[in-house]
Parts: structure tokens; C-alpha cells; sequence
């Protein structure tokens, strides 16, 4: 699925675990790793990283390291770009303040800006436990069917115990309202409908998968999707949340966010964004 | 404090009664014939008003609406809540989200769906300004307001009309709805701008200040009031009674947004109407908090007001069949040819396109609101009232039949 594995480090306390969470990933998929750094390169830190990977049985001679200068965001996606990276692993805060959420992050600028599929761990972990409870965006977009099987093969590698599909009724309370107009047989039906399409739709897709073991349930909410993916995630304690692109998104989707921007702005979990032709 | 007399207490009580059942009778044939509630609300006040029980039983009239001054004017403080409440809940039902998830298409129909009509709104009544029944004040500000008639759109009926065709979850269907919603916004903030002009602020306020005002008051409320609102929801939604306390402190703060831009100068709708679109697009706002809204607003406020449009004017001495005629003319081919142009510059095919431009048609109660207060505010006369009501309706009964047509016309094309 992912042939090539980066992983962008900084010299800071989580560094260890995402090494670890990297490692996992590159033998789950059986992929190169390559690991970035932007920053000087000092023989302090080059000895230090080198006894981390040892520590974690990483093969030194199999992964390759980058340093270089420059600005972090650029220059990490200019050599995904320039390696053929199709998985990007960062380390991101569940949640940032204010300012930080408007002008941007290191780890949410990379998610925005990546062509590469990305995925964002907010609590990387020693253990190497595979991903348990995954929740995948099932919202009605062009990307949407692709997202899927992309998620159910990565669940399928992971023997996920529980999958997740969730798909949410748009504009629902004003359809409602609108159906109110008519009588009580219209207003139930008009329910019935509006949840039935939404199943529908994902069976759809489904069907044209090869779930293996996996036990996918359908879940249908109203509200924003993004919102809801965040509070659903939240309410089942999912480990992992799979996305796709919105395109690039700039300071305007900040100011006036929307969908992928409200889950960046709060992070319910790790969160996997699928970049369609990355992968 | 003043307080209504016993017989004012009956007088209003009697008067909101009528007007609840009128409407109710009148909105279930309307269903009845599948059409918006909004016509047969219009029309029990025609039947209500002057119109009608005026001259049939001039006695019943009187003693219904012109018998206590005092009942009236608590009636028309219920009017203006309703005013309020609606812009309130078409607020609401505009999500940014969806506007700008729907790309360029849809604000390519969005543009010219809002300049075309615009320009033919405001073309036709600058130089015939007589024929649209303009008399005194200010020519420019006239056919400003015409332009804004004319662009503006009805997001409830077209939502309706949409469901009812089984298009609303199709790309058409989004374009169409997120087009609708910048127009609405668009066409408010010109509005309020105009209005702001037409009050006793006009000789103080300059047009820069006025637009600045009114910018920066929808700016804010969506960013940092949105913020605000991120914050507070939660709290309200988690430690207070659920849904009273969500829906009691939502319309305490539209109340307070539509004090607020009514003592800034900018009409007090505009406070409303932000504000809802404020608290409609934030994430902790749930649907069915959403819908609760919707249906007290729609059941208990907006049928009072529509009924009450009839009362205040005759609809038969006011009715001009060519200023009518006119006028729908100009609002068809102003939006058809907007909407449809723009659809067409997006990509659609010529069918879509008509399809889209009929859909945006649809101009319902957005209109009758707008029309009346520049009634209020002296801007029209009655009779051009009358035509814009006319054409609401209209476009309004029209739009789901035509939009079908379009549609049928592009499967055999």
C-alpha cells in the first residue's frame, strides 16, 4: 500500500515513540523508511539518533536519514517530492491555541501542503499496538469511495477489531423543517429517506470491496461531517480517523473553516489523511 | 408602564387567533396543492385585510384591526419580532461549509445570478422610475432596492423544490442551494446599506462608514463571533436544559445583534440575519436544536407575519396589472439569464442551466420581508408593494414546475 515511508523529526521528547510508530508502519507495509531532519546537523544529535535506532532494531544500512537547512514545511515536502515518499508520518498536538490555529503549525502545515498521503500521530506510543477502533469518513464527496478502500486495506493489514464508516445527512434539521411543512406521514418518511440514502450509499460502495475479516458498521449522523467524524471518533475512543484531501488549504479555509479545518483545529485522535493519487 | 386595557387585551388576542387559524386553514390547501405556506398565508391576509373583509364586512374589520390603537401597536410589536425571527432562522440555514465546498461553479452561478438581475433590477426602474411608482427621494436609492428585489432569493422554497425533485443531495442541487445562500447574504448587506440611508442616520452617516459598518459587522460576527459562539455552545448545550436553554439564549443573542445594528444604523434584520448565520455554521449548533427553531419560528411567527401583510394593504385598489406584469418579467429574465449564464460558464449544459436559473427563481417570503420594509421605510409605494408580492408568489409556484421541465428537457437532449 505505502512503498516508501517518511518520517519528519525533531530533536524533541516524542521523537523516540514516533521512531518506534514509524517502524511499525514500515514493517506492516514492508516499505523503505527515510527519516527527515531540518536543522543543522550536529555530531551530538547524529549520535543520538543513531543509538535510538539501534535501540528499536531499525537496520541503519536500510533507512536513510536527510539533514538539511531551510524552511521546515518546504523542505520536507520537497524531498517527499524528490524521494518518491507516499506516506508522510508527523507528530502533531491534539489541539492549538489561538494564534498557532490561524497562522499555522509545522505538522498542520505539512497535512495542508503535503502531496503525499499524511499521517498524524498525537500520541505515538512504544508499544507498537496496530490501530483498533478506526473510524473512516464516509461523507458523500468525489474522493469518498477511494477513501474507503484505502482505509479497508490498511484495516485489512491491521486486523482492525472495529471499522467505522460515517456518513452524515446534509443540511438535515433544515430539510426537516422544510419537510415539517407537510403532514406527519411526510415528515416520517421524509426521515426515513434521508437516513436510508446515506446507508445506501456507502453499501454502495462496499459492495465493490473485498473487506476480508473486517466488521464495518455504517453510521449515520447529521450535522457538519467534520464535526461529527471529530465527536464520533471522541465518543468511541478511536485510535485512528482516515480522511481525504481537500485540496490545499490556505488561511482563508481557516478563517472561514470548513470540514478538514474543524478536525485539524481539534484533533479526536491520529488522524490519516489519504492524498488520492499518492498512494 | 403602560399596559393594554381589558377590551385591548381581548382585541389582540382575537386578532393573533384569526390570523393563526386564516393562515392555518389557508397554508393546508396551499400543501394541498403543493405549494409553499407562504402562499396560502398571503392569502388569508388578502381575505383578512382590507382587501376582502374590508369591503364585505367593513363592521368585522373594524372591530377586528381598527377598533383599538393600542391593540395594534402590540401587534405590530409581534410583527417586528417575526421580522427579526425570520431573518434569524434564514440565517441559519446558510453554511459557509457548504458554500465553500462547492467551488467555483457554484459562485460563478452565485455571480451572475446576483449582478444580471441586479443590473436589470436597477436599470428598468432608474430610468422609468415614474411607471415603477416612484414619486419623491432618492432616484439612486430607488433603483438600488429594485436591484436587490431582484437578486435576492428564497433559500426554504428552493430547498423544498429541490427535495421535492429529488435533487437536493445532487451536485446541481448544492450549487443551486450554496448560490442561493452568498446571493442571500450579498443581497442583506446591500439592503442593510440602502435602508441605513433611508433613516434619520442618513444625513450622518456616510456611505464608506456605512459599508464599513455593515462589512465589518458580518466579518466579525463570522470569525470572531463565530469563535465566541465555538465557546459558549458547548457550555450551554452540556449545563443547561436542553433544548430550552439553547434555543432561549440563541434568540436572546439574535435580539441583542438586531439592537445592536439597529442602534449603529444599520437596520436591526441585519443584526439578526448575520447572527444566525453566526450560529447556524458553528459546529456545536445541532440539527435538531436547528429544526426546533425552524418550526417555532415558522408555525408560531412567520404566519402572523405573512397574514399581517394583507392587512396592511389593499391588494385590489393597489393591484396595477402592468407594473405586475413588469415586474415579473424583469425578475424571470433577470434571474433565469444570471443564473442560467453563470451556469453555463461553469460548465453545466443548456438545460442544467435553465434548470438552475428557474430553481434560483424562486423569490418567496425573502421578498415579501424585504418589500415590506422598504414600505415601511417609504422607499416604494403600495402598489409596487403589491407587485413584488405578486412576484414572489409567482416565482415562487413556479419555480419547483419549470425546474422539472428544464430537467426533463436535459435527460431527452
Amino acid at each position: 500500500m505505502f512503498h516508501k515511508i517518511a518520517l519528519a523529526i525533531a530533536f524533541s521528547p516524542r521523537m523516540e515513540a514516533l521512531i518506534c510508530e514509524s517502524k511499525r508502519l514500515k514493517d506492516l507495509f514492508n516499505s523503505e523508511l527515510l527519516l527527515i531532519h531540518i536543522g543543522e546537523k550536529s555530531q551530538l544529535e547524529e549520535g543520538n539518533l543513531k543509538t535510538i535506532l539501534e535501540k528499536h532494531n531499525i537496520d541503519l544500512a536500510k533507512t536513510k536519514v536527510v539533514w538539511e537547512t531551510g524552511k521546515p514545511v518546504k523542505k520536507i515536502i520537497e524531498i517527499c517530492e524528490k524521494e518518491g515518499v507516499d506516506l508522510l508520518v508527523a507528530g502533531a498536538l491534539k489541539n492549538e491555541g489561538f494564534f498557532k490555529y490561524y497562522l499555522g503549525s509545522i505538522a498542520r502545515k505539512i497535512i495542508r501542503k503535503s502531496k503525499c498521503s499524511v499521517l498524524t500521530l498525537i500520541e505515538p506510543s512504544f508499544d507498537r499496538n496496530p490501530f483498533q477502533k478506526v473510524v473512516i469518513n464516509g461523507t458523500q464527496q468525489e474522493q469518498t469511495p477511494y477513501v474507503i478502500a484505502k482505509g479497508l486495506e490498511w484495516c485489512k493489514l491491521e486486523q482492525t477489531k472495529k471499522v467505522f464508516i460515517v456518513n452524515e445527512i446534509k443540511m438535515y434539521g433544515f430539510q426537516m423543517a422544510t419537510a415539517g411543512e407537510g403532514g406527519g406521514d411526510e415528515v416520517s418518511a421524509t426521515r426515513k429517506k434521508l437516513v436510508a440514502e446515506e446507508v445506501i450509499y456507502v453499501e454502495n460502495i462496499l459492495k465493490h470491496l473485498d473487506k476480508g475479516d473486517l466488521k464495518v458498521n455504517i453510521k449515520i449522523t447529521c450535522g457538519k461531517w467534520a464535526a461529527e467524524l471529530v465527536r464520533f471518533s471522541e465518543d468511541i475512543k478511536a485510535d485512528l480517523l482516515i480522511v481525504g484531501d481537500e485540496g490545499n488549504l490556505g488561511i482563508f479555509d481557516r478563517i472561514f473553516s470548513h470540514d478538514l479545518e474543524d478536525i485539524l483545529g481539534d484533533l479526536p485522535c491520529n488522524l490519516l489523511i489519504i492524498k488520492k493519487y499518492s498512494v | 408602564m403602560e399596559k393594554l386595557s381589558h377590551s385591548e387585551v381581548v382585541n389582540l388576542l382575537l386578532q393573533l387567533a384569526s390570523m393563526l387559524i386564516l393562515a392555518r386553514v389557508f397554508a393546508e390547501i396551499a400543501r394541498k396543492l403543493k405549494q409553499p405556506a407562504v402562499v396560502g398565508e398571503i392569502l388569508a391576509g388578502i381575505l383578512l385585510g382590507p382587501t376582502i373583509l374590508g369591503s364585505l364586512f367593513p363592521g368585522m374589520f373594524e372591530f377586528l384591526f381598527n377598533s383599538n390603537q393600542m391593540s395594534n401597536i402590540a401587534l405590530d410589536g409581534y410583527v417586528q419580532i417575526a421580522v427579526v425571527l425570520l431573518l434569524f432562522i434564514a440565517g441559519l440555514e446558510v453554511e459557509l461549509n457548504i458554500v465553500l465546498s462547492q467551488g467555483k461553479k457554484a459562485l460563478s452561478i452565485s455571480f451572475f445570478g446576483l449582478v444580471i438581475p441586479f443590473a436589470f433590477g436597477f436599470i428598468a426602474p432608474f430610468f422609468f422610475a415614474e411607471f415603477f411608482g416612484f414619486v419623491e427621494g432618492n432616484r439612486l436609492l430607488f433603483s438600488l432596492f429594485m436591484g436587490t428585489a431582484m437578486a435576492i432569493s428564497a433559500l426554504p422554497v428552493i430547498v423544498r423544490t429541490l427535495m421535492d425533485l429529488d435533487l437536493f443531495k445532487s451536485k446541481m442541487g448544492m450549487m443551486i442551494v450554496s448560490a442561493a445562500m452568498v446571493d442571500d447574504i450579498i443581497g442583506w448587506m446591500i439592503f442593510s446599506i440602502i435602508l441605513s440611508f433611508m433613516g434619520k442616520e442618513a444625513n450622518t452617516l456616510g456611505i464608506g462608514y456605512t459599508i464599513l459598518l455593515t462589512v465589518g459587522f458580518a466579518v466579525f460576527m463570522i470569525t470572531i463571533g463565530k469563535s465566541l459562539i465555538n465557546k459558549v455552545l458547548p457550555w450551554i448545550n452540556k449545563r443547561l436544559a436542553w433544548p430550552g436553554g439553547l434555543i432561549s439564549l440563541s434568540l436572546a443573542a439574535c435580539f441583542l445583534a438586531a439592537a445592536f445594528t439597529e442602534f449603529i444604523g444599520i437596520h436591526a434584520i441585519f443584526g439578526a440575519f448575520i447572527l444566525g448565520v453566526a450560529i447556524g455554521d458553528s459546529k456545536h449548533m445541532t440539527e435538531r436544536a436547528k429544526e426546533i427553531i425552524h418550526q417555532f419560528v415558522n408555525n408560531i411567527f412567520a404566519p402572523v407575519f405573512f397574514v399581517s401583510i394583507g392587512l396592511k394593504v389593499n391588494f385590489f385598489t393597489n393591484f396595477d396589472p402592468l407594473l405586475v406584469f413588469v415586474v415579473i418579467v424583469v425578475a424571470y429574465v433577470g434571474k433565469v439569464i444570471g443564473c442560467g449564464f453563470g451556469a453555463l460558464q461553469g460548465g453545466m449544459s443548456k438545460w442544467e442551466s435553465f434548470a438552475i436559473g428557474f430553481g434560483m427563481n424562486a423569490r418567496g417570503a425573502m421578498e415579501i420581508i424585504l418589500g415590506l420594509i422598504a414600505l415601511e421605510a417609504g422607499l416604494i409605494s403600495e402598489k409596487l408593494f403589491v407587485a413584488l408580492v405578486v412576484m414572489a408568489l409567482v416565482t415562487s409556484m413556479t419555480s419547483g414546475p419549470l425546474m422539472k421541465w428544464a430537467m426533463n428537457k436535459n435527460k431527452l437532449a
